[in-house]
């Protein structure tokens, strides 16, 4: 027990410093939950990916219909072709990308589209189809931020609560990322998952590491996140080791000066203490990330030269570096820009899905390689699924969207959830404002994951406290 | 001496925290500043007075400005930056353009070229385009970039990325309005064509019901949520209005579609088109006539209405609030695309949420993260009402905002939490202008570096991410701040990678480039800002201590505390002269480099 205490106590100093630990001791449930994750068996490993399409991703442009009453439908709200100057697909280039779902097993959920349809995927989601086709992913239907269950007409009265401002781009990725709509200050669901988990890593790294932007999605009540470049680790050229190091003589009085200035619990101010804090962890976790980076090997699987892909390399690589960081359980965010396609959606998503698939098979291979396949589970996320209606060459703001879950835990080649109707005109999917209203909520997207990365039934419905809301607190997507 | 700088050294590889010299000294800034019994606005009395007024008014103090600020009086200091010349981006693009091509390939314009013109407005350097003329609005070009982080347009967006006159034209219009007043800003904002671009609504057309085409809701949800009201109903004081415990929306979908709706049929500017030009764009040319050149009039006056794309026949739902001028906030069907236009801007203008929503927004970008209640309320009095009658006058609001007792006395109010985190940016105008960097062309390369400016300090002028700025008003940084329910806006950037690579940024400012020549690289093409170094080299070799007293007056109003103060001096003591270093010039580096990246300067205070 004194082992554990101390180590809880190493990992509270390293995520917050020593000034604000105070903070770590406000939320003593969390602190309770905490103790029951101290060590992973040895070989128990897991890392959630998640990829937030930034900008609201137009899912019904990605997985669309070629069946004959549902691309009648698709065609009432998106009439105009892409040839033509619209957005919408021809029915035999979605043929030709077909996806092949497996038919309904007896015992687990999943199989084909829940309407009966046909379906293929955007033709520059390939090596996403070829994933689909062979089982490495699922495609969950109509996902988005929900409180409780909500139909037309109760959405139409008013009668049943929804998130506040729904089809806005900042409130719907906080909710997204946080998965409390009730809640505006609350942390992101992966920072609420790592509170809980962090205790079983033996390292002082933070168990959540971003590869893009600062996120809430990793916010926790204890816990940090770590921020890297995807290019690698940079080092302080002051301290001895960083790119322009050789302009200035050897420095130690200048390391213990600097280091002063930044020693724990001395600044009076309380931003100072915070800048304090944030420079003092950003050095000791480049020096721990780089030792283990120098190590190892390079990977043999090839990534594509994008932003997306040097993310997902740098992704495979801290799960390659995983035993010598001390990590049993690692959450990466990495994101992708320009999914708000107003306009000019034909090119932009060309371009966004081109770099996203070829990076997500070049990381899926990666994990192959690593053989960590079915301990690596990869999803999306984004801001809001679009509009059926559309602004000429564009989309707007809507709600609910389809997502993929990639990985070899996945039950994959399968439909979760419910796809709803695309047709403009009396369609109870819709508003009234031509956004579809999510069949899946982001809770049970996000609850069946902590499932699946180790979290129990307690602990799941503590981070998610919506989730008895609706009827299934597991998607079981992932077996 | 060597015996005591042994022992210093010991006790930090036994991981003690500091040097004994410095230990045992206060943390807290230098005692001895005023107490705040005069009147916020008459002084400053002392020079350290003047330089906070001046770090939060402009892009950082020099001697110069500290001592005329100390001979006019803060008023008379706002008068002259009120009238004095503006400054502006578009004719020094022009400028450049004009040169001939060059090796260095720094004469052809591009989103680098609009960096040298903010460089030069922002730091106030001489500008080569105008026969080497000093700019001297500070004040004017501060509030365009503080503005330019509400109204947000950026070059991270396909179209403006290779649009530098648009964007140079967009900050010059936020300059232009930066004294005017809030109802002409958010016109001029709404119809320039780089907003046009950014959010959408350039060319977007009324409901199209056999095509499905409806009104891009676009710039509708973004004027109303970020640029004047917010998403819930204000007191004047920037609290929300809670009724049964909850907030209140500003408004609803409805109001969404009607607004989208009164943004319908505005297009490029038709000045200079034509059959050799470019199509212009009417009722048979509304989606085709694209604008291709870089450097026409469309890309710099504002949109122009096609009344055949606009939708002029639907009633409109915008903002009902009590003593809303249309009834029930409805604008009737029937007015031209220029009178719903103006109507709707007036519809938002009066909203009594613009006065607190704008007051805490340039509050937080000028002076404090967290500004108290009654000094938002102060400032927003100010917008509701400038003395005279006058709603949104900008100039009152400034007044307000920096003559206010909390802007000149906060530290002392609120020891451990007023202030904020200072932008890296910033960081670099301040560094540039305390030690009087200048280049040898007056052209400047040096908020170009590889990558590009954003990438090492996660923020450049009109390069944001999203409409939702480098960061946002409401952040809270994990840990003590967020436990305390504080805002912490600027920590948004202060990423593990971005504290990295600001810091060795400012590194590179501070070693590599001085006034007698450059260590680091040597490709600046007479372009490098090099610090004045030379001025400081006297006072460095004679009394280091005096050298740390004039930063820590320029670069933190006076305010770094006896420990830092003993600390950097211990550093600057162990220093010894070496071969093509002089004693004096590493002094003045190891003083800046450590006090930029130190806790107590990060924090504006």
């Amino acid at each position: 027990m004194s082992l554990n205490r101390r180590r809880f106590l190493r990992h509270s100093l390293t995520a917050l410093g020593g000034a604000s630990l105070y903070s770590a001791f406000g939320n003593m449930r969390a602190l309770a939950a905490a103790a029951s994750h101290t060590t992973f068996p040895a070989g128990d490993f897991k890392a959630l990916v998640c990829i937030f399409l930034n900008g609201g991703n137009d899912s019904f442009n990605s997985v669309v219909p070629y069946s004959a009453s549902q691309y009648a439908d698709y065609r009432s709200s998106r009439s105009v072709l892409i040839a033509n100057g619209g957005v919408a697909f021809d029915q035999a280039t979605i043929q030709a990308n077909a996806l092949s779902p497996l038919a309904v097993q007896p015992g687990l959920p999943g199989g084909p589209p829940s309407d009966g349809g046909s379906y293929g995927l955007h033709p520059a989601l390939a090596e996403m189809r070829q994933l689909f086709n062979t089982g490495k992913v699922a495609i969950v239907g109509n996902v988005g931020t929900l409180l409780h269950p909500v139909t037309q007409a109760e959405y139409q009265a008013g009668t049943v609560a929804v998130p506040p401002q729904l089809f806005s781009h900042s409130d719907q990725s906080i909710y997204w990322q946080s998965s409390r709509p009730d809640d505006a200050n609350a942390n992101g669901w992966g920072g609420r998952m790592a509170d809980r988990l962090y205790t079983g890593n033996t390292g002082t790294v933070p168990l959540c590491i971003s590869l893009a932007e600062n996120n809430l999605f990793q916010r926790g009540d204890i816990v940090s996140s770590y921020g890297m470049s995807p290019e690698g680790v940079e080092k302080l050229s002051y301290l001895g080791d960083g790119p322009e190091s050789w302009v200035i003589p050897p420095n130690e009085d200048g390391f213990a000066a600097y280091n002063a200035l930044l020693a724990a619990d001395t600044q009076e101010h309380v931003f100072e203490r915070s800048f304090a804090n944030s420079t003092r962890n950003s050095i000791a976790n480049y020096e721990v990330v780089d030792a283990a980076l120098s190590a190892a090997a390079p990977l043999a699987t090839a990534f594509p030269d994008t932003r997306m892909g040097s993310q997902l390399k740098m992704a495979a690589r801290l799960i390659q570096v995983r035993a010598a960081l001390g990590m049993s359980r690692q959450i990466f965010y990495v994101s992708q820009g320009a999914y708000d396609t107003h306009n000019n959606q034909v090119d932009d998503q060309q371009w966004n899905f081109s770099q996203l698939s070829q990076a997500l098979k070049a990381f899926y291979d990666a994990t192959v390689e690593l053989g960590v396949a079915s301990s690596v589970t990869t999803f999306t996320a984004s801001d809001f699924g679009r509009s059926l209606g559309v602004n000429v060459d564009g989309t707007d703001h809507g709600w609910g969207g389809h997502h993929f879950v990639m990985g070899g835990a996945v039950r994959g080649q399968r439909f979760y959830g419910a796809m709803p109707s695309l047709r403009y005109d009396n369609n109870p999917d819709e508003t009234g404002f031509g956004q579809i209203i999510p069949t899946t909520s982001v809770d049970q997207y996000a609850a069946t994951m902590a499932a699946w990365f180790g979290l129990s039934a307690t602990e799941i419905a503590d981070i998610f406290p919506s989730l008895s809301e609706f009827n299934q607190a597991n998607l079981r997507f992932l077996g | 001496m060597q015996i005591r700088l042994a022992h210093c050294l010991m006790l930090f590889v036994l991981g003690l925290p500091a040097c004994a010299v410095a230990q045992g000294l206060s943390h807290w800034p230098d005692a001895g500043m005023r107490s705040g019994f005069e009147a916020a606005d008459v002084g400053p009395y002392k020079d350290a007075d003047a330089a906070r007024f001046l770090t939060q008014a402009t892009f950082g103090p020099t001697l110069e400005d500290i001592a005329h600020l100390r001979a006019v009086g803060y008023r008379n200091w706002l008068n002259e930056q009120f009238a004095a010349p503006v400054a502006t981006q578009v004719p020094y693009l022009n400028w450049v353009e004009g040169l001939p091509p060059n090796p260095d390939g720094n004469n052809t314009v591009n989103d680098h070229t609009r960096m040298e013109t903010w460089s030069i407005n922002s730091v106030g350097t001489p500008d080569p385009s105008r026969g080497m003329v000093i700019p001297t609005d500070q004040l004017r070009q501060r509030m365009a970039f503080a503005l330019s982080e509400i109204f947000v347009v950026s070059s991270k967006n396909g179209t403006l990325t290779y649009e530098p006159w648009a964007l140079a034209s967009y900050y010059d219009m936020l300059a232009a309005n930066a004294f005017g007043n809030y109802r002409d800003l958010l016109e001029d904002v709404t119809l320039h064509p780089a907003m046009g671009i950014y959010l959408t609504h350039l060319a977007n057309q009324k409901a199209n019901t056999t095509l499905n085409i409806r009104p891009d809701e676009n710039y509708a949800r973004e004027v109303l949520q970020l640029f004047s009201i917010g998403l819930v109903q204000l007191n004047t004081d920037g609290s929300p209005v809670l009724v049964g415990g909850q907030p209140v929306p500003t408004y609803s979908q409805a109001t969404v579609t009607g607004f989208a709706a009164v943004f319908t049929g505005w297009n490029w500017n038709n000045t200079g088109c034509g059959p050799t030009t470019y199509v212009c764009c009417d009722e048979n040319n509304y989606s085709n006539c694209g604008r291709y050149d870089h450097n026409i009039p469309s890309w710099k006056l504002p949109m122009q209405p096609v009344e055949a794309f606009h939708d002029s026949t639907s009633n409109k739902q915008l903002l009902d609030y009590p003593g809303v001028a249309l009834p029930g906030g409805v604008l009737a069907a029937g007015g031209d695309a220029t009178a719903e236009l103006n109507a709707a801007l007036d519809n938002i203008f009066e909203h009594p949420n613009v006065g607190p929503f704008i007051a805490r927004r340039l509050i937080q970008r000028l002076v404090t993260s967290n500004p108290s209640a009654a000094y938002i309320q102060r400032v927003a009095s100010a917008f509701n009402n400038n003395g005279s009658g006058v709603r949104g006058d900008l100039k009152a609001v400034l007044r307000a905002i920096l003559l206010d007792s909390e802007a000149r006395y906060g530290p002392w109010q609120y020891p451990s939490i007023f202030g904020k985190l200072r932008e890296p940016l910033l960081k670099n105008t301040q560094l540039w202008r305390a030690m009087e960097a200048r280049t040898e062309t007056g052209r400047v390369e040096t908020l170009s570096p590889y990558p590009g400016i954003e990438d090492w300090y996660g923020q450049g002028p009109l390069r944001s991410p999203s409409v939702f700025n480098f960061f946002q008003p409401d952040y809270r940084q994990s840990g003590e701040i967020s436990s305390l329910a504080l805002y912490s806006p600027e920590f948004q950037i202060l990423t593990d990678s971005n504290i990295v690579s600001t810091n060795n940024r400012l590194f590179s400012l501070s070693f590599c480039f001085y006034s007698e020549g450059e260590s680091c690289w040597t490709n600046g093409h007479g372009a490098v800002m090099k610090l004045n170094t030379v001025r400081d080299a006297a006072l460095a070799n004679s009394n280091p201590g005096a050298l740390l007293d004039r930063y820590s007056l320029l670069l933190m109003s006076g305010q770094m505390s006896p420990f830092m103060h003993q600390t950097l001096l211990n550093r600057l003591n162990t220093l010894d002269e070496e071969p093509n270093r002089p004693l004096s010039r590493q002094r003045i580096q190891h003083a800046l480099y450590l006090i930029l990246n130190s806790p107590e300067y990060s924090i504006q205070k």
